[in-house]
């Protein structure tokens, strides 16, 4: 990836590309000089190899993205990471939560208390069931109140971290849980997990809720995965309506005026893979830490994470084959 | 964060200093990537008298502020800046969310792009509710195109953002903030600091998913020295319109725990209401789209009087 400057000015070509102090964008930069005369080129990666070599057991990478808060996406991460072990229960997961300022997976998985040890393999990933393992600042953290008041180096640094040293072993599926947004932690996340042989699959779900405040921030990160080379497998609706306990009425709490999940497939030419409905036995057993997939077989919420799951298998062994 | 073959440790992550000003100072940034930036911000500000002169014209600057995305924070400040302006109030509202700014939608703004003038960038003006606003969503006018910048250069637009920006006398500024507590938070709370902020506004779901994400930006406010005026709980809540049942769609009782364990008062409940997304999604005020005595309106109503109260009484 070439490099951009934070001080550069809108277009510039990148430190490491070939216009690099000479294009027109760079009249007035204060690099200008240092990229025109050759010297400012930024130097190889050392960990390079190290990273190559950690994400050389892992198959499939798959980021959860969405550019909107809220909508689910580390509800969605630890579900469809339940999902694909209840398909097949020889499936290595593992879950990588890079939302530094606001940990979930912790608390979605029922690990909080767990610390992180360290030993000449790497860092060990907190294993929650035999082949679900998972790793978050959540855990590196002295308290469970503390503020991460990172800016983006620092950021970046520890996600290098979390590809580098954690010993992830040989995995199926690298499942990436990111903040809102699209900034450094996204940019770091794709960087690193680029990083890597070409027979390995790095794609994209994206997730929203009904509404126009969600498809806007979401339509960004669609671009985002696009300006990146990153497939996206699929598009998630999530909290697509309510059903009351009671009377059974059906409403749409977070009403899709522009047409929702279904509108924004058809205009990305995206696949839908599936509108989950709003269960408040989700958020309970999100926060308890507990597998609403277990506790809930039946439920629309389990079904659609199940229909979910079997979209990435199929996605990834298509992949596979190509 | 390095360990010895065979050994085996326990690893954490190492602190940031507690004071704000040792940034980039202390022995446990050495090393730390973040440590040049952390120094570069610490700096003084060569144009920190022009950002006094424009803030200093605005009475009561309030910031909302979550940590966790999706709780509400840009559904709370556009409806706090409504029921104000409804009281006769000239506020504005600056959306510093880089990324995923939600202002231009919800004031109905999106399709005014902002003009510059030789005094600086005219205010955006909601024409529901003669609100000024300014968003990255005016300025950048991106569309569907992804804003992907790093720290350093959504500081610098913020930056810009308050320095050129004409906002004029205002009794009010709202400030609606990103998810987190990063570039762009302490970005606007140094922007802010020499002109006395009245304080933070913080949302929360009931979820503990959120609180847990939300202790942290209360802890962000201490460190900082940011005064919090209180905690909302949003989406708390559904009832519905067929049979009235109330429904926890995402569990309860997050704002109640926040404010026992962290001393701070909760200020109201906004249950959830498909009205209002509506309201917002077509930049109408909610106070014309809702029935007066809806519970939205009603909540919200009684948090407005509690902070200008509070505000307004120092």
């Amino acid at each position: 990836m070439s490099q951009v400057p934070d001080n550069a000015p809108e277009h510039c070509p990148g430190t490491g590309s070939e216009g690099a102090g000479s294009a027109d964008a760079c009249a007035g930069c204060p690099n200008q000089q240092i990229c025109s005369s050759g010297v400012g080129t930024t130097p190889p990666d050392p960990d390079v190899g190290a990273v190559r070599e950690r994400l050389s057991g892992i198959k499939h990478k798959i980021l959860v993205l969405s550019g909107k808060g809220g909508v689910g996406k580390s509800t969605l991460t630890a579900m469809m990471a339940r999902a694909l072990i209840t398909l097949n229960n020889n499936t290595e997961v593992g879950i990588l939560d890079v939302d530094i300022c606001g940990p979930s997976q912790p608390r979605v998985l029922g690990a909080q208390n767990e610390r992180v040890h360290s030993s000449g393999a790497g860092w060990s990933p907190i294993y929650v069931c035999d082949n679900l393992c998972v790793m978050s600042i959540g855990f590196l953290l002295n308290s469970d109140d503390d503020a991460v008041i990172w800016r983006g180096p620092k950021k970046n640094g520890l996600i290098k971290q979390f590809i580098r040293d954690v010993n992830w072993g040989e995995l199926d599926y690298l499942i990436v849980d990111t903040p809102p947004g699209t900034s450094d932690e996204h940019l770091s996340i794709v960087h690193y997990l680029s990083t890597s042989t070409s027979t390995s699959t790095l794609a994209a779900v994206v997730v929203t809720t009904p509404q126009e405040v969600s498809l806007l921030d979401v339509r960004k990160e669609i671009t985002f995965c696009q300006k990146l080379n990153i497939p996206i497998i699929g598009i998630v609706e999530n909290m697509t309506t309510f059903v009351c306990p009671k009377c059974k009425t059906e409403t749409a709490i977070f009403p899709a005026t522009t047409g929702g999940g279904p509108q924004l497939a058809k205009d990305t030419g995206l696949p839908l893979l599936a509108r989950v409905p709003l269960d408040p036995t989700v958020a309970r057993d999100c926060d308890s830490g507990l597998n609403h997939l277990t506790l809930h077989p039946d439920s629309k919420v389990t079904q659609m994470y199940m229909k979910i799951a079997e979209q990435i298998v199929e996605y990834c062994n298509g992949k596979k084959q190509q | 964060m390095t360990s010895q073959a065979g050994d085996i440790e326990d690893i954490a992550v190492q602190e940031c200093p507690s004071n704000m000003e040792d940034a980039g100072k202390a022995e446990v940034c050495v090393g730390c990537p973040g440590r040049e930036l952390c120094l570069e911000g610490n700096k003084p500000d060569p144009d920190q008298k022009i950002i006094d002169t424009r803030l200093r014209a605005i009475k009561h600057k309030i910031l909302v502020l979550s940590g966790k995305g999706g709780v509400g924070k840009s559904s709370l400040a556009v409806m706090i800046a409504q029921l104000l302006a409804s009281d006769g109030k000239s506020v504005g509202v600056l959306d510093v969310d880089v990324c995923g700014p939600s202002i231009p939608l919800m004031m109905g703004v999106a399709d005014q792009p902002v003009l510059d003038s030789q005094w600086g960038w005219k205010p955006v003006v909601s024409p529901s509710s003669n609100i000024k606003t300014l968003s990255v969503g005016s300025l950048l006018a991106s569309g569907s195109q992804a804003v992907v910048w790093r720290g350093p250069r959504k500081t610098s637009l913020i930056r810009r953002m308050v320095k050129d920006k004409l906002w004029g006398r205002l009794d009010y500024l709202i400030v609606d903030t990103p998810p987190g507590t990063s570039d762009e938070h302490l970005s606007i709370v140094k922007l802010l600091a020499h002109t006395h902020p009245e304080g933070a506004v913080i949302v929360t779901s009931p979820q503990k998913l959120a609180t847990g994400v939300v202790s942290r930006e209360i802890r962000f406010c201490q460190k900082l020295g940011i005064p919090i005026l209180g905690l909302i709980e949003n989406m708390s809540g559904f009832r519905c319109p067929c049979c009235s049942e109330v429904s926890d769609v995402f569990s309860s009782g997050g704002g109640e725990y926040l404010s026992v364990k962290y001393g701070v008062p909760l200020l109201g409940t906004v249950p959830l209401e498909p009205q209002l997304t509506a309201a917002h999604e077509t930049g109408s005020n909610f106070l014309v789209q809702l029935p007066p005595h809806s519970p939205t309106v009603e909540s919200v109503r009684q948090i407005v009087v509690t902070l200008q109260a509070k505000v307004e009484g120092n």
